[in-house]
């Protein structure tokens, strides 16, 4: 049988788990909270190094991804090859015109999100089924909770706690995130929730008789003072309505713009636009044709950044979503009052 | 030795976690996530006794709990993986120790861990627990475990036997 010390270490420790529960349950500040910070601290800093030892693995999963859905990606791309082939005949035409308005955008657009750029280092597993994801920058960095997470396909997350060198991202895929989102065009408002699931967001219109079409793109409501989310991001496409308008509740599901499962470097807006930038910052291709595959906000940054030297290249607004034009009268208005400052992130 | 069972324990515990949140998570393999933690658990308790694999179960429980990206309650997996790391100790009698024995006991400790943690984080309050993906879920980490498992436990046994010769699994 159990010697007597088994006995004691094992209900010792029980117990121990069990207050442990008991005293987090309760919620708010507690006894732990210092306790936890602390601990919080120095994993985060060991996640830190040991990221960096596993980068090359972790660099390559990209490979297997691709592998798994080859065929899918080769029809699509064969698809947008045909797109962008027909478009290519007109682009010289439109080639100096964007060069000209792209360095006006670019200050008047995307300097409006300031942002912290990190990478992702940690992930919790999949079977808790809790879609959070820690990233390399924390309150050294001048981030804070509840501060809105993108990258050049969308809208990431929000930050659910910070430590001194990581922070907590909180993905809009888990169950117990909630965005107010708008329909881009019609400007109708609804809640996208997670669902735990990592391609599917649900939309609940919030007006029951609005009209909502598959293919139509969301973008973030935006809270108040940009917290926890900062106005006009694009969250993602609607892929499947069920309801008829009228019907007490109608529901959506979403697909998102972000590939949750191959997240690596996010931006953190630290500091939200001060005028909502409505739909103008949407992957060029959802607003303008809502096909089943928007080409990813990243593509087109790419291929802006290589028309003109921008500010892309020297810190950390590279990761920032490329306006689609906006109105002219508009970028005027929005550019005139403010010196034409650097799209600048503070270093990390 | 104490000390030494207790610097085992941690280190091995501390490695598990950490590889399994910025290595193994991030491979984004199908279905659940490689339970490096679960295994080192069940390859401590076999190697070492109850107590110290109820040990190493609270230990890497709490630090599951407490490192980054965690957003679960602090506890709840200490709770299970103390009653693994305890069981698994017990029940197996090292005179009729296998390889397939000790591979299955991995593969229904990581199921079980799976289920459990979701059942009591259901209990306690949350809702992101999603049981009509458990299945898989539960099955899968069960797979991964049994992959994981005669490297780890082999690797546990023979830094044990060499740290800490004074160890007689009885």
């Amino acid at each position: 049988m159990l010697s007597r010390r088994t006995r004691i270490v094992l209900s010792v420790l029980v117990v121990t788990a069990l207050t442990f529960i008991i005293l987090d349950l309760r919620g708010g500040e507690g006894p732990l909270t210092g306790v936890r910070n602390v601990a919080a601290n120095a994993l985060g800093g060991l996640e830190r190094i040991a990221a960096t030892a596993f980068s090359p693995i972790t660099n390559a999963t990209g490979w297997w991804s691709t592998m798994r859905d080859q065929a899918t990606q080769i029809e699509n791309l064969t698809k947008e090859n045909d797109r962008l082939r027909g478009e290519s005949e007109t682009f010289a035409n439109d080639r100096a015109r964007v060069a000209a308005l792209d360095g006006l955008l670019r200050v008047a657009s995307v300097g409006e999100y300031r942002m912290v750029p990190a990478e992702v280092i940690a992930v919790g597993p999949a079977q808790d089924f809790s879609w959070t994801v820690t990233i390399d920058a924390g309150k050294d960095d001048g981030i804070e909770p509840d501060m809105t997470v993108i990258n050049g396909e969308g809208l990431v997350g929000r930050v659910l706690k910070t430590t001194a060198n990581t922070s907590t991202v909180v993905l809009i895929v888990d169950a117990t995130s909630a965005v107010g989102g708008r329909v881009a065009g019609s400007e109708e408002i609804g809640i996208v929730s997670g669902t735990g699931r990592q391609d599917s967001l649900e939309f609940q219109l919030l007006d029951p008789l609005a009209d909502l079409r598959i293919g139509d793109s969301l973008v973030t409501f935006g809270s108040k003072g940009g917290r926890p989310f900062a106005p006009g991001l694009p969250i993602g496409e609607v892929v499947e309505v069920s309801g008829t308008p009228g019907q007490l509740t109608r529901v959506a599901t979403v697909k998102p713009f972000i590939d949750v499962s191959t997240l690596s470097v996010v931006g953190v807006v630290t500091r939200p636009p001060r005028t909502d930038p409505r739909d103008s910052v949407l992957p060029k291709s959802a607003t303008v044709n809502p096909s089943p595959s928007p080409v990813p906000l990243g593509s087109a940054a790419d291929a802006a950044a290589s028309e003109s030297p921008s500010p892309s290249t020297d810190d950390g607004a590279s990761i920032a979503p490329t306006p689609a034009p906006a109105p002219t009268k508009e970028t005027a208005a929005t550019l005139q009052p403010r010196k034409p400052k650097k799209a600048s992130a503070s270093p990390s | 030795m104490m000390w030494r069972q207790v610097l085992i324990i941690g280190g091995a515990v501390l490695a598990a976690v950490l590889i399994e949140l910025t290595l193994l998570s991030r491979l984004d393999l199908p279905g659940a996530t490689p339970d490096l933690v679960v295994v080192t658990i069940v390859a401590i308790a076999l190697a070492m006794g109850p107590m110290q694999g109820a040990a190493a179960g609270f230990t890497a429980g709490i630090l599951v709990d407490l490192a980054p990206p965690a957003d679960t309650l602090l506890g709840v997996n200490a709770i299970v993986y103390i009653a693994i790391g305890f069981v698994t100790g017990f029940v197996i009698d090292p005179r009729d120790r296998t390889v397939p024995i000790e591979m299955g006991i991995v593969g229904l400790s990581a199921a079980a861990a799976t289920l459990g943690t979701a059942a009591l984080d259901t209990l306690l309050g949350s809702g992101r627990v999603s049981w009509e993906d458990m299945p898989g879920m539960a099955l899968s980490s069960a797979l991964y475990a049994v992959i994981l498992a005669p490297l780890v436990i082999l690797a546990v046994a023979w830094i044990v036997q060499k740290a800490t010769p004074e160890i007689l699994v009885t």
